[in-house]
């Protein structure tokens, strides 16, 4: 058997031509993942809530409306920058920003945001006004605010919301409570407080009452946001406004609980699996061919040595000792690499050395020892060519096995909480409920990717298996 | 009796992993400083008891810090916290061989003790209720699946379970088990979604059981389900090879009858690697069964890895733990590797 058949059994099989045609499509995909990924993508994005403030929480993906029918809010945010008009008033310059968004038939959002930069002023602060313009004319009054004004011992020009950004929660706001509240009294002859209120502002918002009186129909069609500042002088005023409305629905996979893009954090699995099965699968079939060439082939106590450590490391229970040592030393991605490797070499070495034993005895070996090679000549020229094959073949079986630990350890809360992980984002959803509300855009996508991943080095070994000696398919399930 | 040599090989192998594991756990341990902080939290909390009791009999200040100081070090020195970790090596190992490890920050046992030895013991019957249901039924459903799929060898349902066999390596069981929640439990409300009884907990043994049985049926169908594939792919190929040798084929030709020859020909000679094979298997349904009582939240030991990694970790229930499941292992591989001796007097281990 050589390496050449092996190369044949992946080119020339369906099966292994799959398998190889998947795998060159993950390591393209990883490729342009890790290029255009920022670097510390874990600590700076994937774990910082701030990052993730302006999405909905827990929305499914928005390609579920196409399958149920069902009227769901598209996710909206724009952000605008230099006014549109600036008009004198009196002694005050009032900036306008008309901001169209429209509501489908429905479709009401499920919260408003208002999200202000850069706030630059002379002497008097500038103050903001937000005001919903309806396609009924009827305008509601969002929000006043003034921004905060200067401090004492404080030098003017001052600067406001330069580094923290001016968020406000408006679907959760007290101020917009009470302005509703004036507005459904005015508009409306409605006498609601603000506990009523509370729940259904964005019902209130982009609704009406409904003829039964104790509800409010959605309202749809063509909406404004009028956004202004009053401010005093040439060169206040903002640097720029964001407004987000919340949708039911957001990108190609949903986000999670606390609003992040799961699509993101799927993507950036991908090539951590890949290193993870890789890296172990390679480091630790060298230590198991190694090993077992040193075992077979030099004998004595060496190798009795060798097999016994071989042999107890082969039959410990990996999952409780792995959970063990992480929590000892710490979830770090390196340490688990480390700790897979350590625990995944025995099986190959016990092989090696049977085969090293097998070929000393041939006649081809002992002609090469008798014309005075050394034994490191031997065995690099000789008896490594004849293992290579099963080399590679190992490889490929310890890789999935590999991947799947690492899912099952970042499952129980071991995982490396600065690369995220498709075990992670699972282990996430499972702790904070989202498995029993029905969060399935948040279940089963991973646990798929991870399916495919790992079976697209069975397919390889599918493929290879007929080539193969098939009793190295003993490897070792660590999940 | 020469079987004895190579089965006590065996069995030496099996207390070499577990002492291995019980110096690595107390390597680990020592080397981290861990050991040192559990004992000292230990000391710690003793003295903060003692300072209430004694507190009410010593009434000067000073007096009362002497006399704790005192304890303190006599305590200290009772846990060998004076001397360096590698000189308390022997007396730690002896230790977490009795789980001595103190008493539990926040978990409990049922029964309200907080001593980690009752927790752990607690939760072990759960566990092995979990892994011997799941495993029996993965023998059964195996065996005779396997058998019969060897009749038809290349038919429909072979492909199908090769196929199952090969997928099933690329699946995590724990993520099967989710998807079970969220399809069977929460999408169809058949089955619920963890635990292992009603709250409250129906009165009377069969109502009990039923319960207990009701509870179990999605945790048992995800183990059984990740490992019954491989499984029957084994039995089905080691009874074909075995179909195919001289002997079985003189066994037709004296005019047996098919079921015997499959009962009294093949089977005996196939039994001792089909066993092998459950014997194999037992590392990865451990390993399973950890992470299936997570999902399931079925109160054994491998939820109580968990619950012990949660918010504050508990380090003594984790060594506990740990070594709890490795001596479960070890003495499980020595019972079937005894068995395994007597099932083929045959075969031997030396070959």
């Amino acid at each position: 058997m050589r390496v050449r058949q092996i190369r044949d059994a992946l080119l020339k099989t369906p099966v292994g031509l799959l398998g190889l045609l998947s795998l060159a499509a993950q390591v393209v995909l990883s490729v342009w993942v890790v290029v255009s990924y920022p670097d510390d993508f874990g600590n700076r994005v994937w774990s910082n809530p701030i990052h993730w403030v302006d999405n909905p929480k827990a929305a499914p993906p928005t390609w579920i409306g196409r399958v149920d029918n069902q009227p769901r809010a598209d996710h909206w945010q724009t952000v605008r920058g230099e006014p549109e008009t600036v008009e004198e008033k009196g002694r005050n310059l009032i900036a306008s920003w008309n901001i169209p968004y429209i509501v489908e038939e429905g479709a009401v959002p499920a919260f408003l945001a208002l999200t202000v930069r850069d706030v630059r002023f002379e002497e008097r602060a500038p103050l903001l006004a937000l005001t919903l313009i309806r396609p009924d004319e009827t305008r509601v009054s969002v929000l006043r605010h003034a921004v905060r004004g200067p401090r004492e011992g404080e030098e003017g020009p001052y600067e406001r919301h330069f580094d923290a950004p001016l968020r406000i929660q408006l679907s959760a706001d007290e101020s917009t409570l009470s302005s509703l509240q004036e507005f459904l009294a005015e508009e409306y002859g409605l006498q609601m407080d603000a506990e009523e209120i509370r729940p259904r502002v964005m019902d209130i918002l982009f609704g009406m009452p409904d003829a039964a009186g104790d509800g409010f129909a959605p309202m749809s069609g063509e909406y404004t946001f009028l956004f202004q500042t009053a401010t005093r002088v040439e060169g206040d005023g903002i640097g720029s406004v964001e407004l987000v409305a919340g949708g039911d629905a957001f990108g190609r996979m949903g986000t999670d609980s606390i609003g992040r893009d799961l699509a993101q954090g799927l993507l950036y699995g991908l090539p951590t699996a890949l290193v993870i099965g890789v890296v172990v699968a390679l480091l630790s079939t060298s230590i198991g061919t190694v090993l077992g060439m040193a075992s077979g082939y030099l004998g004595g106590a060496a190798d009795t040595v060798i097999q016994r450590l071989s042999d107890i490391v082969a039959n410990i229970p990996v999952l409780p000792l792995l959970i063990f040592l992480l929590f000892i030393i710490g979830p770090n991605l390196t340490v688990i690499i480390g700790i897979l490797i350590a625990f995944s070499w025995p099986g190959l070495a016990i092989q090696v050395r049977v085969m090293v034993l097998h070929m000393r005895s041939s006649q081809l070996i002992e002609a090469v020892q008798s014309l005075g090679s050394s034994r490191w000549r031997v065995m690099y020229r000789h008896i490594l060519p004849q293992i290579m094959p099963y080399f590679l073949a190992q490889i490929i079986f310890t890789a999935p096995s590999a991947i799947l630990a690492e899912a099952g350890l970042s499952f129980l809360g071991l995982g490396d909480p600065s690369i995220p992980t498709w075990g992670q984002i699972l282990e996430a959803g499972f702790r904070t409920g989202g498995v029993y509300v029905g969060y399935w855009w948040w279940i089963v996508p991973p646990g798929l990717l991870i399916v495919l991943v790992a079976s697209t080095f069975m397919l390889l070994s599918l493929a290879i298996e007929p080539v193969v000696n098939p009793r190295l398919r003993q490897t070792r399930r660590a999940d | 009796m020469r079987n004895l040599i190579p089965l006590a090989v065996r069995a030496l192998t099996m207390v070499g992993v577990f002492f291995v594991v019980l110096l690595l756990l107390v390597l680990t341990l020592g080397l981290t400083g861990f050991s040192d902080r559990i004992l000292s939290s230990v000391v710690g909390e003793q003295i903060r008891v003692e300072r209430t009791t004694l507190a009410e009999t010593i009434r000067d200040p000073d007096e009362l810090e002497r006399v704790l100081a005192a304890r303190k070090a006599e305590l200290e020195s009772f846990y060998g916290l004076d001397i360096p970790w590698q000189r308390r090596l022997p007396a730690s190992v002896f230790r977490v061989m009795r789980l001595d490890l103190g008493e539990a920050r926040s978990l409990r046992s049922f029964a309200g003790s907080s001593r980690i030895a009752d927790i752990v013991l607690e939760r072990l019957p759960n566990t092995i209720l979990l892994m011997t249901t799941s495993t029996v039924i993965v023998a059964l459903t195996g065996l005779a699946g396997g058998l019969y799929v060897a009749t038809r060898p290349g038919s429909w349902i072979d492909r199908l379970v090769s196929g199952l066999a090969a997928v099933t390596y690329a699946i995590p069981t724990w993520w099967i088990g989710i998807l079970l929640i969220l399809v069977v439990s929460v999408h169809w409300r058949l089955l619920p979604s963890g635990g292992m009884y009603s709250t409250p907990p129906p009165e009377g043994g069969w109502l009990r059981f039923a319960d207990l049985a009701r509870h179990a049926v999605l945790p048992v169908l995800s183990m059984v389900l990740v490992s019954v594939g491989p499984y029957m792919y084994a039995v089905r190929t080691i009874t074909l090879n075995i179909a195919q040798e001289d002997f079985v084929g003189m066994a037709r030709a004296r005019g047996l009858s098919e079921t015997r020859v499959r009962n009294a020909h093949i089977l005996r000679v196939a039994a001792p690697p089909i066993v092998t094979g459950l014997i194999f298997g037992l590392a990865g349904s451990l390993s399973g069964s950890i992470l299936i009582e997570t999902v399931f939240n079925w109160q054994g030991m491998g939820r109580l890895y968990y619950d012990a990694l949660a918010g504050t970790p508990d380090e003594g229930v984790i060594v506990a733990l740990t070594f709890m499941f490795t001596l479960m292992y070890v003495a499980i591989r020595l019972l079937l590797e005894t068995l395994y001796i007597f099932l083929d007097p045959r075969v031997s281990y030396a070959d």
